[in-house]
């Protein structure tokens, strides 16, 4: 098993340049998380009228992970996260990444590489979620720091929360323009060639 | 003894529970093999986490996605069972009876395309298909919360007298554009012949056979071993952040067809959402995976 490296949030611009994809971490520390589409197009309104978001994401994170809120009793209570596709907001990510100095977006299936740009320039690492991890993830959570926007149904919602240990997580683009998603996109791209060799060869032998 | 309305609401809203929660045994010892046989340290740490989060997930009782999915069920009605009450029913008042109680809570996905308007149910929810097994004295349920991660990968194209090798290059192109983001290590149901609508059905019931049955035509099940051997040399590995596990097993049926002929590809996410059961006459109720 590779090293896996704790981390306390948040994080500084240095500290974020030092993780290389391919790493693995744990977070500690406050978290910001959202599943929504509309969320995201509601952060954009906000950001282009200048008017400051319910939870002050600057400098912070920004991960693509679902969550069930409920409110009993006059406070919000979160059951469980589980991460999102990303690619769902490649085209407003690189905005967000630039505007608010993201640190640390994530989710799973990574992002485009117009957002690689936007994270090597600001100082930004996209982490990778296990999908299906819901149970191990939610084991994570420590309190609720916050919830936003609850007019939106629950896994829409801007959510602030306290996490211990949470991970490991796979650093799956680093702030030096490494994105494994395109590594791995890459090299299945040129591989293709010699698998359908491979395929044809193998189809040969057993039809005779 | 005909199997009831009240059998069927029970055990419909039980499968899909179950299904919620549990990875299936086969694949779960799929996925200790693929990490003994890993060469990624990374990817071995994913697929420890997948283990993990699977026994996680059965031993608290919880879920194992956020997203439940839209609600699948296929049914067979033996023409030897009695049946007793309105089934079709039974089926949507079972899962109506699942998001009412089941702990914790499910989130809506269930989208009208109209509106986007979100809820646990829609026009259509649950999405129930039927068919007949001559002399059989049981009525089948398979139920699939079928989550989008992976299932917005399928796809299906129409090939004019199609060659195998036009085939599995087709099935290998679905696997190059879903890449990383379909929560690899998946199950790939190929559906091939037929028309549109029976290929894409073929496609999906192929996806969610148990794992470790030989495919009776061997034609297929040469297909079935070389497709395998293909996708996992792809890289993209668990999670899609690289390694030699990016495919549990690929499962591949046919029907007759046309000249032309569709090819229809489509990806069970790792945890390979799936679970059924047998109602019989007797009274008898066996579930499987």
């Amino acid at each position: 098993m590779p090293d896996i490296k704790p981390l306390v949030l948040p994080l500084t611009e240095a500290s974020v340049r030092t993780l290389r994809a391919g790493d693995l971490v744990t977070l500690n520390g406050d978290i910001t998380i959202t599943a929504g589409l509309p969320t995201h197009r509601r952060i954009v309104e906000y950001m282009e009228a200048g008017r400051p978001l319910p939870i002050d994401i600057t400098g912070d994170t920004l991960f693509h992970l679902g969550s069930y809120s409920r409110e009993t009793e006059g406070r919000f209570e979160v059951l469980y996260m589980n991460p999102t596709t990303s690619t769902r907001f490649d085209s407003l990510m690189p905005g967000l990444i630039r505007h608010y100095r993201l640190r640390m977006v994530g989710g799973k299936g990574g992002l485009a590489m117009a957002s690689t740009e936007a994270m090597k320039e600001v100082g930004c690492v996209y982490l990778s979620f296990l999908g299906g991890g819901c149970a191990l993830l939610s084991d994570a959570i420590v309190s609720v720091v916050a919830v936003a926007w609850d007019d939106l149904i629950s896994h829409y919602r801007l959510v602030r929360l306290r996490v211990a240990d949470l991970g490991p997580l796979v650093v799956g683009i680093d702030s030096h323009g490494d994105s494994i998603f395109e590594q791995c996109s890459r090299t299945a791209e040129a591989r293709l060639p010699e698998i359908a060799r491979a395929l044809d060869a193998e189809r040969g032998r057993r039809m005779g | 003894m005909p199997v009831t309305y009240e059998q069927v609401k029970a055990v419909a809203a039980q499968l899909y529970g179950s299904a919620l929660k549990k990875v299936p045994e086969d694949t779960k010892a799929a996925l200790v093999r693929a990490h003994a046989a890993e060469t990624s340290p990374v990817a071995r740490s994913v697929l420890s986490m997948m283990i993990a989060s699977a026994r996680r997930a059965e031993e608290a009782d919880r879920h194992l996605c956020s997203d439940a999915g839209i609600p699948t069920y296929f049914v067979k009605i033996g023409t030897a069972v009695t049946l007793q009450g309105n089934i079709r029913q039974a089926i949507s008042d079972g899962f109506d009876h699942l998001v009412a109680t089941i702990q914790p809570p499910i989130l809506k996905h269930v989208t009208n395309p109209l509106t986007l308007e979100r809820g646990h149910k829609g026009r259509s929810m649950p999405l129930v298909s039927f068919d007949l097994v001559d002399g059989a004295d049981y009525l089948e349920i398979v139920c699939s919360p079928k989550g989008l991660g992976a299932g917005r990968w399928a796809a299906l194209e129409i090939f004019s007298f199609p060659t195998l090798d036009v085939i599995e290059r087709y099935v290998m192109d679905c696997v190059l554009k879903a890449g990383s983001q379909h929560c690899p290590p998946v199950v790939i149901g190929v559906g091939i012949g037929g028309t549109f609508d029976v290929c894409a059905k073929l496609a999906k019931q192929a996806s969610l056979r148990p794992f470790g049955l030989i495919n009776p035509e061997p034609i297929l099940a040469d297909m079935e071993a070389r497709l395998l051997d293909a996708v996992n040399k792809t890289g993209f590995g668990p999670m899609g952040t690289g390694g030699d596990t990016t495919a549990l097993a690929v499962h591949v049926d046919y029907a007759a067809s046309h000249g032309f002929v569709p090819v229809a590809v489509c990806f069970n996410c790792w945890i390979n959402r799936r679970a059924g059961a047998r109602l019989y006459d007797d009274g008898r109720i066996e579930t499987f995976e």
